[in-house]
């Protein structure tokens, strides 16, 4: 209680001093932060609940509750807590999940049809154009992508924390103490995390006989 | 976390960022279209979007949350509406069972001050105790 007071002196005397203020995020820079974002936030979400409609809606609440309330904080800040609210969105997603599941186990026998294959469209198979691929030969590109998808599935069958501290802290590149507030937890959990998850994308890489 | 840790998971990284780059067109699509919506949003806060926002608020952790406010709203909205509906049926349910059990109680006392007893009174044996102490 005491420390929540202080904080909110300490934020009272900041609107005293505007110079030290760090600078909010301008639309534009919400906008171009959440492009460089989207697709590492749609797979973060893929490999957390294996289900692409399910990670887009994911990703399109965690972008709408960024510029919804967190819209008036730093451009620094930003990665942060984009990272935290996915997370929560995530988790979200699994308690929802698992009350649904609760009311309809009992009528999911007369829900097994082939409902997916309604939605089917050849053209959303097509990859994306991407530049970097241009100059590719088709072999190598075959391979790598073989790679990616060991390595994907390898991230899968990780627990979910060492996944979240791995991504967090080697993919999105935040240091130790955003991963632990964007996770929830202490600096030291997350390192203990990051370093299992290491080993065991390191194993499971091995034993299909892939090393990096 | 040694150094060769650290290397292997900037090459494990670099590999997913190649997997971003192969996403399939409808899924990018998708993701342009979701983030077009979040700007969109940041560039009307004090529209209609934001009074959904704040109702939303209002009801926040009661209900599910969907891709929208409005849907947040529905969801709670409904939640609410359902908890009214038992606790009236429950309060309803309640006063009508006081209200019989009164009306039984005036009824009996009618039937005893107008001497008309029922003959549930005389079958009763503790009743019929009564009446012959009195007599005595």
């Amino acid at each position: 209680m005491i420390l929540k007071g202080m904080l909110s002196f300490d934020s009272i005397i900041c609107d005293f001093c505007p110079s030290d203020r760090p600078k909010l995020a301008s639309p534009q820079e919400i906008s171009g932060f959440l492009a460089q974002v989207e697709r590492r936030a749609f797979k973060q979400a893929m490999f957390a609940v294996r289900d692409e409609d399910a990670a887009l809606d994911i990703v399109q609440d965690a972008m709408l509750k960024l510029t919804e309330k967190y819209a008036a904080k730093p451009a620094g800040e930003l990665p942060m807590l984009f990272q935290r609210i996915l997370q929560n969105t995530i988790h979200d997603h699994f308690r929802r999940q698992k009350v649904r599941n609760t009311w309809t186990t009992l009528l999911s026998a007369f829900g097994k049809g082939d409902e997916k294959d309604d939605d089917y469209d050849v053209l959303e198979t097509l990859s994306a154009k991407s530049d970097s691929n241009a100059t590719v030969d088709p072999a190598q590109q075959f391979e790598q992508g073989q790679i990616v998808g060991m390595i994907e599935q390898a991230l899968m069958r990780l627990p979910p924390r060492q996944r979240e501290a791995f991504l967090l802290r080697y993919w999105e590149e935040l240091d130790v103490a955003e991963a632990a507030a964007a996770m929830g937890c202490s600096e030291g959990s997350v390192k203990t995390h990051c370093s299992r998850a290491v080993h065991a994308l390191a194993l499971m890489l091995n034993a299909k006989g892939l090393t990096l | 976390m040694t150094a060769d840790d650290d290397n292997f998971s900037r090459k494990l990284t670099g590999y997913l960022d190649q997997g971003t780059a192969d996403l399939k067109a409808g899924t990018v699509y998708r993701l342009q279209n979701a983030r077009a919506a979040a700007v969109a949003r940041l560039a009307d806060p004090v529209g209609v979007h934001a009074s959904e926002s704040r109702l939303a608020h209002a009801f926040a952790g009661t209900g599910a949350q969907g891709p929208s406010g409005g849907r947040n709203l529905l969801t709670s909205a409904r939640l609410w509406l359902g908890i009214g509906i038992i606790v009236a049926a429950a309060f309803g349910y309640q006063q009508w069972q006081a209200y019989q059990q009164v009306n039984e109680i005036v009824e009996l006392d009618a039937q005893i001050l107008s001497s008309d007893l029922p003959i549930d009174a005389y079958l009763d044996q503790g009743f019929r105790n009564w009446l012959t102490r009195d007599e005595n």
